[in-house]
């Protein structure tokens, strides 16, 4: 629950009879993270064929199912879900791929009409509309282009390289028009004196500037042309309608039987690159990967079912040292999926690292509503959150993740504002079960202020559980984040609350020592985690660079551990603007109207609209803050490699 | 503040904050710089912000083209992470930032298609972009041919600046016009971007961006004139007329055949030894290029002082990480070619003491 999904690393030896079965077994329910062991285990020389013709079937079943989707494509045929039927075992390229073949020609050869015929309708409409910016004119270009004095050029141009153009001819006369202007391109007419052709032609060329052509077949002045080019429009326009009703033909025809093609293909596909990263011995073939620890009683009974020779060793990983390999599976309920995607916007946890989703779960909905305690307002974020998540209103469908969270700290403000008093801004209805913020400021400050001295607690003690765990002695006992840094700031915390409380009981000088001593430890972390890692030179960068840089550090760490704590006022903050706004918000309603006229509930409502969608992105961005920069850089280091298993089905993975 | 202001802010900023002191401090680089060789190189880097991606793969199998790769996802990482989070008004900003790598990619894909590379070797050049892109480099370099390829480019951004440059490529028989089309088309949209901006938003994305395109348009101005020798309407057409700095005059200027080292002295007052740079352009001009980097990254460095809630952050973060990627190319040809500090350590944008 705290640490992600335990892993067991299996190695598996398996007799090549049995190859195709157990290979099914693991790629067929997403809980076997594959290793690449074809590099330890290349196998002899002799193996290599057997190697080699499995890299050739893997390229071969990807290049059958590209192609088997560039012809469902064509057809606009679905892919589909993973079929129901059960597949045997990988099947033989050379044995469908005539029948691919046979469905590939009928398709591509009518599919390559609709192409080529929509290409020249383009090339068409191109020469149209050139045409169109020029057809009043009732004279032959062809005259202007063979001139005898007169360079010129009719064409097209990058709309951003006009101005280019016009520059780069600043020192010769010319004439520059623009005949019709698109959003991308423009067409336009350049003339010249003949002396000058050398340089218009180089800025031409430079500009990108391309003469316009004139299709060959086509006779006349512009009008003329833009005639017979509109017959010919017609005429191909025509043959792509009969050439895509023959193709829909073609989908209601094989559609089934690309649809079973596709799975056959895609199975063997992925089947056959996982044989490829087997290891090889003479008669046998090495597996080696990852299962969830969970599942790995139920993959051995099938493994033992497939193959009854099959020899399987199964190494489970604890959580202590570092396993920079070990993939990491976040498997949170559905109702802490919203919560995982914001750790894992974050960071991704190491294996031995605690996952911190439990504690985001909690933490992040409380500080959401202690800053945005309102019993109506969260109510409504609760229910457009939970509309969100339900992925019922269509528009709101691609915010779907995010429905949860906002559901869950709808709720939290919801329960803050009965602690509140407060509901849709109003602060004499609902008598306050706690305080009301905005009537005991420095009350509500104070208590925000020791909530994030809790937290950074909090954040101390796992940043040195997890140091503990990976064995990282070095960095647990000296790093600024380790013993060393919580010793320093405990102590700077007793430091304030001796001068504040006079009845402080530990003496001023045992603080003053501890602080001093952690403060050194701080100071000097780099050498001492290096004495202890053993790690050679102690000082990286000279005697003098470490003597500036370390006191500046430390001056740094204990600078941010108060600024850290400090950030949390801001909870308390918020809760007060909160009802400072409401307040404000009344004040323009009474302006508007008397009280319980229409124009005060107008105002009323529009206010409360702007309060839920302006303050609670607002609360939600400082939420975050508060949870990645104060809370998180503490402990979560992240850097986990991503749980990857063999799937047959797409929606097996995270 | 088009973008949000404070509140638009405040994620973003606290995000690019934290990132940004991911990157590699001196002492890194300076311990980096140090490596006797490359394996050593790799587990220093291996020590920092990159080791996650570089773990990613086995020791054995880390070339240096293997590891740069790792690096670059750790970008592009940083990019999509950047861009999901910043305000909608100014993402448009970081995605057209964004592309400077995918044009990279294109680029890469169509020079391949003329040499006739394999896919293998064009894969291992190209930016890990993931899904952020727009085509599809396999299914182009497979098309065969250039003008098959840039067909598959229709309906993106690229295509309308291509089928004016496939005229030109056709003719010529030279990638050229289509390499200049999608650097100038590139170039227009980042500062058209950056110009549609308001407020402080506005100021920051043209003083960052901006700084980038007069590096880039000075150059190219060089470039043309000292070894492409093209024609002063040329010069023109294949340079911007916009800059933080440089105005369209000065370009102009060059493009006329003026003294260039004077009215780089003009612009860059605080860069020195311009007149020998410029002496022996063949050795002269990378170094004047490294210079404008050092100048694009101090800019950039000034974006984190003052008022953080607008643009600047993020898109000085971006290119921040950018050129620190850019000496770590630096660092590993030279460790695995085993070149001397003097030779390299010169070379390197963030200055590292020989």
């Amino acid at each position: 629950m705290f640490f992600p999904k335990a892993m067991t690393e299996i190695e598996l030896i398996v007799p090549a009879k049995d190859l195709l079965p157990v290979t099914k077994v693991l790629s067929g329910h997403g809980i076997f993270h594959q290793s690449d062991s074809s590099y330890s285990y290349p196998g002899a020389e002799s193996e290599k064929g057997a190697s080699e013709s499995w890299q050739n079937k893997a390229a071969a079943f990807a290049g059958l199912e590209r192609r088997l989707q560039l012809t469902m494509q064509s057809l606009g045929i679905e892919e589909g879900d993973t079929p129901a039927s059960d597949f045997e075992t990988i099947t033989d390229p050379s044995l469908v791929l005539p029948e691919i073949e046979r469905i590939e020609l009928e398709v591509k050869n009518m599919n390559d009409q609709v192409v080529t015929t929509q290409k020249n309708l383009e090339g068409l409409h191109a020469y149209l509309s050139q045409l169109e910016s020029i057809q009043d004119v009732p004279a032959d270009f062809s005259a202007l282009r063979d001139s005898k004095y007169v360079y010129s050029v009719l064409g097209m141009i990058p709309a951003a390289n006009v101005d280019r153009l016009a520059t780069s001819l600043s020192r010769i006369p010319h004439v520059f028009l623009t005949l019709r202007s698109e959003p991308q391109k423009k067409v336009v007419w350049l003339a010249g004196a003949q002396a000058n052709a050398d340089v218009l032609e180089r800025a031409v060329r430079s500009s990108y500037l391309n003469p316009l052509s004139l299709p060959v077949g086509y006779k006349g002045t512009p009008a003329e042309i833009i005639k017979s080019i509109k017959a010919d429009i017609r005429q191909a326009e025509e043959n792509i309608v009969q050439w895509r009703k023959a193709l829909s033909s073609m989908a209601v025809k094989y559609g089934e039987d690309l649809r079973a093609l596709y799975w056959q293909i895609h199975t063997s596909r992925i089947m056959s690159d996982a044989i490829v990263r087997y290891g090889r011995l003479k008669y046998t073939y090495v597996i080696v990967g990852w299962v969830l620890s969970d599942e790995l009683e139920v993959l051995v009974q099938r493994l033992k079912q497939a193959s009854h020779e099959i020899l399987i060793e199964t190494f489970p990983t604890g959580r202590s040292g570092h396993h920079r390999s070990v993939p990491v599976a976040l498997r949170h309920s559905k109702w802490l999926r919203p919560f995982q995607m914001l750790v894992t916007t974050y960071a991704r946890p190491r294996y031995g690292e605690l996952d911190p989703t439990w504690i985001i779960a909690i933490m992040f909905p409380v500080l959401f509503g202690a800053m945005f305690g309102d019993v109506g307002q969260g109510l409504i974020l609760a229910g457009l959150g939970a509309l969100m998540a339900s992925g019922k209103v269509k528009a709101l469908k691609g915010m779907a993740g995010l429905g949860g969270l906002i559901a869950v700290c709808g709720l939290s403000a919801t329960v803050f504002g009965f602690l509140y008093g407060s509901i849709f801004g109003f602060e004499d209805i609902l008598h306050p079960v706690w305080m009301s913020p905005l009537h005991n400021i420095m009350q509500i400050l104070t208590v925000a202020v020791g909530a994030g001295v809790v937290l950074l607690n909090l954040a101390f003690l796992i940043g040195i559980m997890n140091n503990a765990i990976s064995r990282d002695w070095g960095h647990l006992i000296f790093s600024h984040n380790g013993v060393a840094g919580y010793l320093l700031y405990l102590s700077l915390l007793a430091l304030l609350a001796a001068n504040f409380l006079p009845a402080f009981p530990i003496p001023a000088s045992v603080v003053t020592i501890l602080a001093v001593g952690s403060a050194l430890a701080v100071m000097l972390s780099e050498v001492l985690i290096h004495l202890v890692e053993r790690h050679r030179p102690l000082l990286e960068g000279g005697l003098g660079t470490y003597f500036i840089q370390a006191p500046v550090e430390l001056f740094e760490a204990v600078i941010s551990m108060l600024s850290n704590t400090l950030s949390f006022v801001r909870v308390g903050a918020f809760a007060v603007a909160h009802g400072g706004l409401s307040s404000a918000i009344f004040i323009l309603a009474g302006l508007a109207g008397g009280e319980g006229g229409i124009g005060y509930w107008i105002v009323v409502l529009i206010g409360n609209i702007f309060i839920i969608g302006f303050e609670g992105l607002i609360v939600g961005i400082q939420t975050m803050r508060l949870s990645y920069y104060e809370f998180f850089s503490k402990f979560f280091s992240g850097g986990g490699m991503r749980f990857e298993p063999l799937t047959l089905n797409p929606g097996d993975k995270e | 503040m088009s973008g949000g202001g404070v509140s638009g802010y405040a994620a973003i900023h606290a995000k690019v904050r934290a990132m940004y002191s991911n990157l590699l401090s001196v002492s890194e680089m300076i311990a980096l710089a140090d490596s006797p060789d490359f394996p050593a190189l790799i587990a220093a880097l291996k020590r920092t912000g990159y080791g996650s991606y570089l773990n990613q793969v086995k020791d054995k199998d880390l070339t240096v083209q293997h590891a740069l790769f790792q690096i670059k996802r750790r970008l592009a990482d940083a990019f999509n992470s950047v861009i999901q989070m910043t305000p909608g008004a100014v993402r448009p900003l970081l995605v057209q930032l964004f592309r400077y790598y995918e044009i990279g990619n294109l680029k890469a894909v169509l020079r391949g298609i003329v040499t006739g590379a394999e896919w293998d070797r064009i894969e291992a050049v190209l930016y890990p972009l993931g899904e952020r892109t727009v085509f599809t480099p396999q299914g182009m370099l497979e098309s065969g041919n250039v003008a098959a390829a840039v067909e598959l480019l229709r309906g993106t951004s690229y295509y309308e600046t291509l089928s004016f440059a496939m005229r030109r490529y056709n003719a010529e028989q030279s990638l050229f016009p289509i390499e200049v089309a999608l650097d100038l088309a590139y170039w227009r949209g980042l500062w058209q971007e950056s110009v549609q901006l308001a407020g402080q938003d506005r100021e920051q994305a043209l003083r960052v961006v901006g700084s980038l395109v007069d590096m880039n348009n000075l150059i190219w101005a060089i470039r043309y004139r000292v070894f492409h020798h093209v024609s002063e309407e040329e010069l023109i057409n294949y340079t911007l007329p916009f800059g933080y700095h440089i105005r369209d005059e000065d370009i102009r200027a060059i493009a006329a055949g003026a003294e260039i080292a004077p009215i780089v002295r003009r612009l860059y007052p605080s860069i020195s030894d311009v007149d020998v740079m410029l002496e022996d352009p063949r050795s002269g001009l990378p170094l004047l290029e490294l210079k404008l980097k050092r100048h694009v990254m101090e800019r950039c460095m000034a974006a984190f002082v003052g008022n953080p809630f607008h643009v600047g952050v993020a898109l000085a973060y971006l290119v921040l990480h950018d050129l620190e990627i850019q000496d770590l190319v630096v660092l590993m040809e030279a460790k695995t070619s085993q070149l001397a500090d003097e030779q390299f350590r010169p070379y390197m944008i963030r200055e590292i003491p020989v």
